[in-house]
């Protein structure tokens, strides 16, 4: 029995004016790009996780050693190799030295280099990237090349010269990482600037009479500031990592500056006999390297354009 | 009455998302008589992809999911098959092709190979003989020397013949249905031409049932039998092709037909004001009530039933109430060339 | 494919070439001679062992007199181990340098790789959520430090495994996890993602329609995809392996070829780092070559243009 054979009052069937506009109500709520990456990024309880470690880490790394009486050089030969205790909690290095101080004074050396030296060479990246995908023709050409020849030998081995040249130290380290890790940033974002030129909402803010000031800022870089930011945050592991294997091998922070890396290698020549000199640094390095990679991890899902729906 | 090769009886889908559900399709019911052409025409967005992407189960669910209706094909009900149940159907007994030719073949492999693996899955022949019917095949649509093609990969076709291939895949093992969705929509203008004339030619020679799946009434007028016409996950109206074009009785018909170009003619292109309703939070009367140009009170409180109101020719629309207002709704009267029409049964 | 593989030969010479001038004119930059270290030489003997070696040439001089020897194969002597070329130290040393890495990419790459499939495939599963997690602990942590985690807890406490030295298969096992561990984790997330990726493609859904079964699709259409953006990682990882060695070897004691490098540039035995950064340079980029040719065979959009 279909509705279409019931009777029905009269008035069911008076003429009822529709205005189109309220159809065109869109009954989702608008929500701008970077709120609902915001959104996105929030709800996701690992990466929260792990900016939270972050968060603590550096602020141990600021306030710890102002709160303690000991340096990170003082030494007490009286009481070397000592295990963690009330006065020391991570316990004394074999000269004596307090290791909780060390490690968050070192937290400091690694941490800097860490986000300066992805920093840095990110910003480079962008600018070399950008002018490159921008005016492409001989000048993308000649960069492209560039960057092709020298990305094919291994990083570390620029980095190993340059520090030879400009010495150790964290300004060294910030300036040889800035030096060599722009290259990637630069090719993505010259990848992702030649995609955006194609499409066409440059063309029609083209037409509609936009200098080329207007386009970089207001179309082409928001476009590519959310690879930039994640490539910047995963770059700081790496750049971690880049110091601590240079100070593990002796060719890095240089004593007595002390750096995670650093103290890993001390803690290696007596690793035997008393470990956590060396399990504490390499505890911490990893868990940094952890929380930036999962905090970057959900940035990076947060800013996918695919995954919003 | 004809053999139903496909039946779709109150089909309900819905996608879950973080926003809520979708209802994609919101109780269809459609059928294909054997050896016709169905076309199912609609806005982007209305279901029509849906629906038949159901029928072959390559929707995956999670986020999709079945919440109601009956799919039958040749008479046996389908509708809770498992993938390994689908895959025997699939390729053998219905096939489908997709609307970019450009993406749906694999990059990797050679064309002869992607169409011989189709014909290996079903039958039991050899690799030489597989390799031979995919050469015949290549030739029946049209590729060119196609032993050498054979070997070739998909970069080194154009558009046009990329389909061809596709359509090659889709027939070689000869089923009994052929799902086309928006087949030329990627394609430009001649090209359009040549393979849907490749469709129905093919269609001719095998005995193949069609369902073309279009926005683009040129293609519904080349090619379809029947026609259904799909609006907000349901069907609002359905019939053969001369009914539903000269003589069609849901406003949103009359409104597609009004706005279709008419070559050489000086009058203003109209089109239907307003967009179509959001499927999260699906209207409770009649989906195209806000933009009718006859809505009635009763048009914004309940959904009109789908029923027949001539041979064939079946309506969701309050203007069929007895009660109702008569109209007379425009359709194309005099200016499609009535060859291009095809003679449905 | 001809031209391609011109183009990447022809960069990957004046890469190498690049370095090696680089390289010298740094190191001949820095202040102090290799000899002043020596605390028996006095500065006579300095001077004359200046000579002997043209270290009192001008640089230009210099530079073109190791530019023709470096074409000839010829390193030099190292500074150090005087009577030792450079040559010589690295075809005692490096075998064992290359033996560990291929032994951890041989382990590393089947099962990174199976993982990634494994992990991708069972999106959102119980095995997928254990391999995402442990491949993100397994890339924070880095290959030194789990060397010596692993060190400390199979050699010392447990005891099962030796600790140092480079003599017998059992020698073999930490070290080569060790390397390896970093290695897959990074090569099963960049596997899911790649399968990821795939999975979502048109032709995949027109394999589908087809009625192939699940796994044909997987092994035939998805893997074939997703390993092509993966082969293009291949050479960072060969490296990141290599630089490993360096730090591996330290931990275990194993006579490789890393210590040389890093007591050469503490020593400043200039013509031993030198011939290192060449030799390292020169594999790296043979071994970049070789992936872009890997890359250019299984692509065929790359091997064949229309």
């Amino acid at each position: 029995m279909s509705n279409m054979q019931i009777e029905l009052p009269k008035d069911a069937f008076s003429r009822v004016n529709t205005s189109s506009k309220e159809s065109e109500l869109i009954t989702r709520p608008g929500i701008t790009f970077w709120a609902d990456a915001r959104r996105r990024l929030m709800k996701n309880k690992v990466a929260m996780l792990g900016l939270a470690i972050i968060i603590i880490i550096t602020m141990l790394a600021i306030f710890a050693p102002v709160f303690s009486e000991y340096t990170y050089t003082k030494q007490d030969l009286a009481n070397t190799n000592a295990p963690p205790s009330r006065e020391h909690p991570f316990g004394t290095d074999s000269h004596g030295r307090d290791l909780w101080v060390r490690v968050w004074v070192g937290a400091r050396v690694s941490l800097a280099v860490g986000i300066f030296g992805s920093i840095i060479p990110g910003l480079i990246g962008i600018v070399i990237g950008g002018i490159s995908g921008y005016f492409g023709g001989k000048v993308d050409m000649i960069i492209m090349r560039f960057i092709d020849i020298v990305m094919c030998v291994p990083n570390m081995i620029y980095i190993i010269l340059i520090t030879i040249y400009i010495g150790t130290g964290p300004a060294a380290l910030v300036v040889a990482f800035a030096l060599t890790g722009w290259m990637g940033t630069a090719r993505s974002v010259r990848g992702m600037i030649l995609q955006l030129k194609e499409q066409e909402f440059v063309l029609a803010s083209r037409t509609l009479g936009a200098s080329p000031a207007n386009l970089i800022f207001q179309h082409l870089i928001p476009n590519t500031l959310g690879i930039v930011v994640v490539s910047m945050t995963m770059g700081v592991p790496s750049a971690i990592f880049q110091e601590a294997f240079l100070s593990f091998i002796g060719l890095g922070i240089q004593p007595p500056v002390p750096s995670w890396g650093q103290l890993a290698n001390l803690g290696i020549s007596v690793f035997r006999i008393y470990p956590s000199q060396l399990l504490i640094p390499a505890a911490l390095i990893s868990i940094t390297m952890l929380s930036f990679n999962l905090f970057g991890d959900g940035l990076r899902d947060a800013l996918d354009p695919k995954l919003r729906m | 009455m004809r053999e139903r090769i496909l039946e779709i009886k109150d089909l309900f889908f819905s996608f879950d998302t973080y926003a809520g559900e979708v209802h994609a399709v919101r109780g269809v019911s459609l059928y294909v008589n054997k050896g016709e052409t169905l076309a199912i025409v609609g806005e982007s967005g209305c279901g029509k992809s849906v629906t038949i992407q159901n029928v072959m189960k390559l929707i995956p669910t999670p986020p999709g999911r079945l919440k109601g209706g009956k799919i039958y094909y040749c008479g046996e009900d389908i509708t809770n098959y498992t993938q390994k149940q689908m895959q025997k159907l699939r390729g053998k007994e219905m096939s489908m092709i997709f609307q970019d030719p450009m993406t749906s073949l694999n990059p990797t492999m050679r064309i002869g190979r992607q169409i011989a693996e189709g014909i290996l899955k079903h039958e039991k022949i050899s690799r030489a003989e597989a390799k031979d019917r995919t050469i015949q095949m290549l030739g029946k649509v049209g590729i060119s020397n196609p032993e050498k093609s054979y070997k070739r990969y998909p970069h080194q076709f154009s558009g046009g013949m990329r389909q061809r291939v596709m359509i090659a895949m889709a027939l070689v093992c000869n089923p009994k249905i052929l799902f086309a969705d928006e087949p030329t929509t990627a394609l430009d203008v001649t090209t359009q031409a040549q393979i849907l004339e490749l469709i129905n030619q093919l269609k001719e020679e095998l005995g193949t049932s069609v369902v073309i799946i279009t926005h683009d009434l040129g293609v519904v007028a080349r090619t379809a039998e029947r026609i259904a016409v799909m609006y907000a996950g349901k069907v609002v109206e359905t019939g053969i092709a001369r009914d539903i074009f000269y003589n069609p009785k849901h406003p949103y018909t009359s409104g597609l037909l009004e706005s279709m170009p008419s070559g050489g003619s000086s009058k203003t292109l109209t089109s239907i004001p307003g967009i179509p309703p959001d499927l999260f939070a699906p209207p409770k009367g009649c989906s195209f009530a806000p933009r009718c140009k006859y809505c009635m009170k009763i048009c914004q409180e309940i959904m009109p039933d789908l029923i027949e109101v001539e041979n064939q020719h079946s309506v969701s629309c309050w203007l069929m109430h007895p009660q109702a207002p008569k109209h007379e709704l425009p359709g194309r009267k005099s200016r499609v060339n009535a060859q291009n029409i095809r003679e449905g049964v | 494919m001809a031209k391609y593989i011109f183009k990447r030969l022809i960069i990957s010479i004046i890469t190498i070439w690049l370095l090696a001038t680089v390289s010298f004119f740094l190191l001949r930059a820095l202040p102090g001679n290799p000899f002043q270290t020596e605390k028996l030489l006095t500065v006579e003997m300095q001077e004359r062992m200046m000579a002997y070696y043209g270290l009192d040439r001008p640089l230009l001089e210099q530079y073109f007199t190791y530019m023709k020897n470096l074409l000839n194969g010829n390193m030099g002597y190292s500074l150090k181990y005087t009577n030792r070329t450079v040559n010589s130290i690295i075809a005692s040393t490096f075998p064992i340098s290359a033996d560990l890495g291929l032994r951890s990419l041989a382990v590393a790459l089947p099962i990174g790789l199976a993982l990634g499939v494994a992990s991708a495939r069972k999106r959102g599963k119980a095995i997928d959520y254990i391999c995402v997690v442990v491949a993100v602990i397994g890339v924070s942590i880095p290959s030194f430090i789990m060397g010596s985690f692993l060190q400390y807890a199979f050699a010392i406490k447990l005891k099962i495994l030796p600790v140092s030295q480079w003599e017998t298969t059992a020698h073999t096992v930490l070290p080569t996890v060790a390397l390896a561990l970093s290695l897959m984790a990074t090569l099963t997330r960049v596997m899911r993602a790649s399968m990821l990726e795939v999975v979502m493609q048109d032709y995949i859904k027109t394999a589908r329609a087809k009625g192939l079964s699940e796994g044909r699709i997987v092994w035939s259409h998805q893997i074939r995809n997703a390993l092509i953006p993966v082969l293009t990682m291949l050479g960072p990882m060969v490296t990141s392996v290599l630089m490993g060695t360096f730090v591996i070897e330290r931990i275990f004691a194993i006579p490789g070829l890393g210590q040389h490098f890093v007591n050469s540039i503490t020593g400043l035995d200039y013509t031993m780092t030198m011939g290192l950064t060449i030799f390292y340079g020169t594999f790296m980029v043979f071994a970049n070559f070789l992936v872009d040719i890997a890359y250019g065979i299984v692509d065929p959009r790359i091997r064949i243009t229309k």
